[in-house]
């Protein structure tokens, strides 16, 4: 009796079976034919630059980046008239992909007078549709320069001296596309600056930054970024960095708008050296502008 | 008997149902788009499109990844795929159709209409496509051309770039086909 049904159900099976084998389109079929490839996610970010720090994105091989990053803000109680804001500073910046995973860049401020450069290296590009490749780390390390004039001297004979302030940025930069709107970045960041014996402020200071994007539409995106220090400044008063923006993208041209309390370009200034509050206060509230334009300089043959 | 029927059964399900030798695969298919507009010129190669045909239903069938495809500028592979085909939720385009009047016998070229639905960003749409068909040796190759609207698709191009894509995209394949084995 049991084996019967063992071979009703068999029989129902084998029907079932034939069924859906005669059923399977060709389509279907194919469907198993794709080969097990790697697909890496692409696009976390659009921009190599969240808003002020670093996204995980490196342009691909041979790509120039030509970049006006300008920030505007008032000066509190001034007297003069000027036409939308009291000071603009520019910073002017070049990059350029020396492979998928390398890019270098250099860029100068004329408020601040910093000059500054940065080596950017991606490690690992997070995977589609696998365990592996969680999230994509880059690492940056950046080094800016800046000129602090001493006048030095007495009332008969005055010297102006100029030294060299050099000062370092490292950052893991670890970033994961959590799904097609909506990406995340922290990044643990080190600083070390040189000596500086007149005050007893550290030379070496540690921070971490987060960032996120939520894309609004297939070319804007809400960015947002948040810079929380661990060890401030002793000698002034500091805070933390934030920044809420948008980000539109128009083809090669890259557009960056952002309400934020950075006024420096620089990793280790702005991170560090912020002396206002995100507020819309004079003199605290900073608009900045970001351009960027790519020049693809390699063009690729097609097979 | 009882005994005997489940193993009879087992091996008839091995056995292969539908006729394996109508059947042929091409796994390098060739698919390339170019859209001419004053502005700019974009051009896309895709190497790896898979498609098979089955000579005795007539029936035909193509995919491929939309990520697959290579341009000559970099940035406009990152827009393909993340702005515009959005390949994060649509990764595939497919065809599937009929090839009317289709003469499995002949080894001469035949130009054929093929008819099916061509599905491009989650969108299917109805299609005839010319093609010319050729058997060589018992080894088939498929080519031809045909052109699309981009907004058939539901692909939004915004009003300050509508200048750099055009509206209608031209197509080109080409596949050659080897007997299907597992």
């Amino acid at each position: 009796m049991k084996n019967k049904y063992t071979t009703q159900l068999l029989v129902l099976l084998f029907i079932v079976m034939g069924f859906t084998v005669n059923a399977q389109g060709l389509l279907d079929k194919l469907n198993d034919e794709f080969p097990d490839a790697p697909v890496y996610k692409i696009a976390t970010f659009k921009t190599t630059r969240i808003g002020l720090g670093h996204s995980i994105e490196t342009r691909k091989k041979g790509a120039l980046e030509i970049s006006l990053y300008n920030r505007y803000w008032n000066i509190p109680n001034f007297e003069g008239q000027r036409f939308l804001a009291d000071v603009v500073s520019t910073r002017y910046g070049l990059d350029y992909a020396f492979t998928d995973n390398i890019t270098i860049g250099l860029g100068y401020t004329n408020h601040d007078k910093i000059t500054d450069g940065f080596l950017k290296y991606k490690l690992f590009k997070q995977r589609k549709n696998s365990k592996k490749g969680f999230a994509t780390v880059a690492l940056l390390q950046t080094i800016s320069h800046r000129k602090i004039e001493n006048t030095n001297g007495n009332i008969y004979q005055q010297t102006t001296s100029a030294s060299d302030r050099y000062a370092f940025t490292s950052q893991i930069l670890i970033a994961r596309k959590i799904n097609t709107d909506i990406s995340l970045q922290i990044s643990p960041t080190f600083i070390h600056r040189e000596e500086n014996s007149l005050t007893n402020d550290p030379n070496n200071q540690f921070a971490v930054a987060f960032g996120g994007r939520h894309k609004i539409s297939n070319h804007a995106a809400i960015v947002s970024e948040y810079f929380y220090v661990a060890n401030p400044l002793k000698t002034i008063e500091t805070y933390n960095v934030f920044m809420v923006g948008v980000n539109w993208e128009m083809g090669d041209l890259l557009l960056q708008f952002q309400m934020t309390n950075a006024r420096n370009f620089a990793e280790d200034t702005f991170i560090t050296q912020t002396r206002n509050n995100f507020n819309a206060k004079d003199g605290n509230f900073h608009f900045g502008f970001n351009a960027t334009w790519v020049l693809q300089t390699k063009k690729k043959k097609l097979k | 008997m009882n005994k005997l029927l489940p193993l009879f059964l087992l091996i008839f399900s091995f056995a292969d149902l539908d006729n394996e030798q109508n059947q042929f695969i091409a796994r390098q298919g060739q698919i390339t788009f170019f859209s001419y507009t004053s502005v700019e010129n974009i051009e896309a190669k895709n190497n790896q499109a898979l498609s098979i045909l089955d000579i005795e239903k007539e029936e035909i069938a193509i995919s491929m990844l939309m990520s697959a495809f290579v341009f000559k500028k970099d940035l406009m592979y990152e827009h393909f795929n993340e702005s515009y085909i959005e390949s994060d939720i649509y990764p595939k385009a497919n065809f599937e159709g009929k090839i009317i009047e289709f003469d499995a016998n002949t080894t001469e070229q035949q130009t054929k209409i093929i008819r099916g639905q061509l599905t491009i960003h989650g969108i299917t749409k109805e299609l005839d496509i010319k093609a010319s068909i050729e058997n060589k040796n018992g080894k088939y190759a498929v080519s031809g051309a045909f052109e699309v609207f981009v907004k058939d698709f539901d692909i939004k191009i915004p009003p300050i770039l509508a200048s750099n894509i055009a509206k209608t995209i031209s197509i080109q394949f080409l596949f050659q086909y080897q007997p299907y084995e597992k």
